[in-house]
C-alpha cells in the first residue's frame, strides 16, 4: 500500500520568480532558505510522488466553469504559461501519476465529494514557483489537486478539512507500494489587485500559524473561515494549508520559517506537519 | 457586478498573441468584447475605479502588468479607491 511520508507546506508568489534578480539580500535570504528547508526536507522523505495542492490562477478555468476542486489524472501535465517563471524553470511538460491521480479521484466520488477531473492540466506558478526554488532532482510525479481560491464561492474550511482527510484515505489506501508527499502551496497573506496591494497582515499570518501549530481542526476551520474574510484576497489560499492539515491527520505542523516579506508582497511560511501514526 | 466580458478580455490577454495585438490595435481587440459603453471606456483610460468593481482582481492585476503599468503606479491607483480605508482595515484586523 502507499504510505504518506511528508506533509509540507509553502508559501508561493510571482514576485520570487519576476523579481528575483532585484530583490534584497534579506529577502533572497529568506525565500531562499525557507525553500531550500522544505525541499530538503522533501528530498529526505523519498517521494515516489508529490501531491501538490495549489491555486490555479486563472490559467486553467474562467468564469465559464470554476470547479470548486480539481483533480489532476493524467499521466503529463504543462509547465508554468507564465513567461518569467519560463525563464528560470524550464520544464515544458511535468510527469503525473495517473494511478494515483484516478484512485483519488474515484476515492473522492465513491465517498461522495463530486470534484472536476482534469487529464492535463497547465500548473502555474502556485504548483511550479516551489519546485523550482526547492530544487528537486528529478521532479517526482506530480498529483496536482487545484482548490478554488481566487473567485467566490469557495469551499468551506469544513468542506477543507474533509478534503484533507479523503486526500489521506485515498492515499493510504492506494495498492501500490508507493512513497507520497503532499506540498500546500499559497498564502500566507497577501494583497493582489486591490487595494492594500504590498501589505502584509502579520496578525492574520500568526493566527494562523498558531491554528496550525495547535492541530485542533474545528477551531482551526471555524477561525479561519471568518478571518479570510478580513484579510488580502490571497489569504483564502490558506485552505491548500487546511487540505493539508487533515491529509496530516490534524496533528498541528512545526513552522520551519515565517517573514512578512513586503518586496514580494506575500507574509512568507514554510511548514511541516507532524504525521498521524 | 461582475462584468462577463470585461473579464474575459482580462483572461484572454494572458495569451501573448492577443497582448501583442492588443498593444498594437486596442480598439479591435475591444470590439470583440460587448462590454458595456461605459465599460469600454474606462478600459479605453485606465480608469481602475471604475473597472475594480466590475473584474476579479487577480485579473485586473494581470491586465495592467501585461499592459506594462509599473507596480508603484497600479499600487498607488488601487489606493486610491474609493472605500480605501475600509479595505485598509482588513490589514490591520485582530483575529482569533
Amino acid at each position: 500500500m502507499a504510505s504518506l511520508v511528508g506533509i509540507f507546506a509553502a508559501s508561493h508568489g510571482p514576485m520570487i520568480a519576476r523579481e528575483w534578480d532585484n530583490l534584497s539580500p534579506p529577502t533572497r535570504a529568506a525565500v531562499e532558505q525557507g525553500f531550500g528547508r522544505v525541499g530538503q526536507r522533501l528530498t529526505a522523505a523519498r517521494p515516489d510522488v508529490l501531491v501538490i495542492v495549489s491555486t490555479d490562477h486563472w490559467v486553467n478555468f474562467f468564469l465559464n466553469n470554476y470547479p470548486a476542486f480539481c483533480v489532476g489524472i493524467g499521466a503529463e501535465h504543462d509547465g508554468p504559461p507564465e513567461p518569467f517563471l519560463k525563464k528560470v524553470f524550464d520544464h515544458p511538460v511535468l510527469a503525473g501519476h495517473a494511478g494515483l491521480g484516478s484512485h483519488i479521484m474515484i476515492t473522492a466520488i465513491e465517498r461522495d465529494f463530486d470534484p472536476s477531473l482534469s487529464h492535463r492540466l497547465t500548473l502555474d506558478h502556485g504548483f511550479c514557483l516551489p519546485l523550482w526554488r526547492m530544487g528537486l532532482d528529478p521532479i517526482p510525479p506530480i498529483v496536482p489537486i487545484v482548490v478554488n481560491e481566487v473567485d467566490d464561492p469557495m469551499p468551506t474550511m469544513r468542506r477543507c478539512l474533509a478534503w484533507g482527510s479523503l486526500l489521506k484515505e485515498a492515499i493510504e489506501s492506494y495498492p501500490e507500494n508507493l512513497r507520497v508527499a503532499v506540498l500546500a502551496t499559497g498564502g500566507l497573506s497577501h494583497f493582489i489587485g486591490e487595494p492594500g496591494m504590498g501589505q502584509i497582515d502579520e496578525s492574520f499570518d500568526r493566527t494562523c500559524i498558531s491554528l496550525f501549530e495547535r492541530g485542533e481542526p474545528k477551531v482551526l476551520a471555524s477561525t479561519l473561515e471568518d478571518a479570510v474574510r478580513h484579510t488580502g484576497n490571497g489569504g483564502h489560499e490558506v485552505r491548500n494549508w487546511v487540505v493539508a492539515h487533515a491529509a496530516a491527520g490534524n496533528k498541528g505542523f512545526e513552522l520551519i520559517s515565517y517573514a512578512p516579506l513586503k518586496e514580494i508582497y506575500v507574509g512568507c511560511a514554510f511548514a511541516e506537519w507532524r504525521l498521524a501514526a | 457586478m461582475r462584468d462577463y466580458w470585461l473579464n474575459k478580455l482580462f483572461f484572454d490577454i494572458q495569451q501573448p498573441a492577443l497582448a501583442a495585438e492588443y498593444k498594437k490595435d486596442r480598439a479591435a481587440v475591444l470590439a470583440r468584447y460587448p462590454m458595456s459603453a461605459a465599460l469600454r471606456r474606462a478600459v479605453e483610460s485606465d480608469d481602475i475605479a471604475a473597472l475594480a468593481p466590475h473584474v476579479n482582481a487577480y485579473l485586473l492585476r494581470f491586465y495592467f502588468a501585461i499592459c506594462g503599468m509599473k507596480d508603484a503606479e497600479f499600487i498607488r491607483r488601487l489606493n486610491e479607491l474609493p472605500g480605501h480605508g475600509e479595505s485598509a482595515e482588513k490589514g490591520v484586523s485582530h483575529h482569533g
